[in-house]
């Protein structure tokens, strides 16, 4: 019987020149913390590797493009490529320094597919999205030497209105948990980005966060209360920034009913950034 | 606003390096057919990241266009 052995959620710039860049000096050693707190949970994943890793993370309309924006999507066949961009700025530049090329776990993919249809989760999928630097950046922080367990990774839209509701993430979390209950493998589960920032996606709010907005969250986390965060709507994830925080309920659900311990939670002005384990039975 | 037709051609102008250069040398022209309002075209032709995302362009391609990006 499979079953969750790891799972954990993170900011996912993970670039201290990035934050250097926007946040100064502050902003790189911030994240060079956050990034040692990866780091060392990627030391546990290393020590015992898992048969997959589940990647739940957004799109920053790099893939899904306007011709069809899927609220959920397994990206399924045997490998997948990170996303090429030329004169890559901004979080794109991150990818640059990454693998080109990336194992599938093409039987547990398929099998989170298509037992989510049966289960009436109405799910798209993907034989060629690549992948961004929300997948790739965390991956490579956790094992930045390798080697990087067969992915299965998860598209969620958190930026393109209107997105899932964070009942419906942690619902599909649920079904992630069941269709790894009934596998044979044993699963590592990561959630990406956040947390607060860039709230409704608007320019003339860029360097703003909502802080007390973030504590909430993670005090629920810690506290393995579920409902409130199940509860929130869209609305109010646009309004305080907090729109990645639908990849984390994907994990969430996965891991319910197990409270969280936070690994880092850093303030920048511009992005909060916060890493939480779950601690598994 | 034309939600589908900004955010089109920010995802080309990002993607496409060929009419990223087309449109830098020349945005009016590139412009002339597509379907857009008089206020997005203007925003547009004097690449005023504030005002696209005001229109409805979205905030994560404007950032990330090279050459054009926006802070």
């Amino acid at each position: 019987m499979g079953r969750i052995v790891f799972a954990a959620a993170m900011s996912h710039v993970l670039d201290p020149d990035y934050y250097g860049a926007h946040c100064g000096e502050h902003g790189r050693r911030t994240v060079e913390t956050l990034m040692a707190g990866v780091r060392a949970l990627g030391r546990r994943l290393e020590a015992d590797p898992p048969d997959a890793l589940v990647v739940v993370a957004d799109d920053h309309l790099n893939v899904f493009a306007f011709n069809a924006v899927p609220a959920i999507c397994v990206r399924i066949g045997r490998h997948v490529e990170r996303m090429e961009q030329d004169d890559a700025t901004a979080f794109d530049r991150l990818l640059d320094r990454l693998p080109r090329r990336y194992l599938l776990h093409e039987a547990l993919g398929n099998r989170v597919l298509e037992e989510g249809l049966a289960a009436g989760f109405d799910l798209a999928m993907s034989w060629a999205a690549p992948l961004d630097h929300a997948f790739l950046s965390p991956v490579t922080t956790l094992l930045p030497d390798g080697p990087v367990p067969p992915l299965v990774p998860i598209f969620v839209n958190c930026v393109v209105a209107p997105q899932p509701t964070p009942r419906r993430c942690f619902a599909f979390g649920r079904h992630l948990a069941s269709v790894i209950a009934k596998s044979p493998w044993r699963v590592a589960l990561i959630a990406t980005g956040g947390l607060s920032h860039f709230p409704e996606l608007s320019f003339p709010r860029v360097g703003e966060s909502d802080t007390v907005f973030d504590r909430r969250v993670l005090g629920w986390l810690e506290a393995g209360e579920h409902e409130p965060l199940c509860a929130l709507s869209t609305a109010e994830l646009d309004k305080s920034g907090e729109h990645e925080l639908l990849n984390w309920m994907v994990a969430l659900g996965a891991v319910s009913p197990a409270s969280a311990r936070r690994v880092f939670f850093g303030e920048l002005g511009r992005i909060n950034l916060a890493a939480v384990e779950w601690i598994l039975p | 606003m034309s939600r589908y037709e900004v955010n089109s051609l920010l995802y080309r102008l990002k993607k496409d390096a060929d009419f990223r250069a087309r449109f830098t040398a020349d945005p009016a022209a590139v412009l002339a057919a597509a379907d857009l309002t008089d206020d997005e075209r203007r925003a547009l032709i004097d690449w005023d990241p504030r005002v696209i995302n005001a229109l409805g362009g979205y905030l994560h391609l404007l950032m990330s266009i090279p050459g054009l990006e926006g802070h």
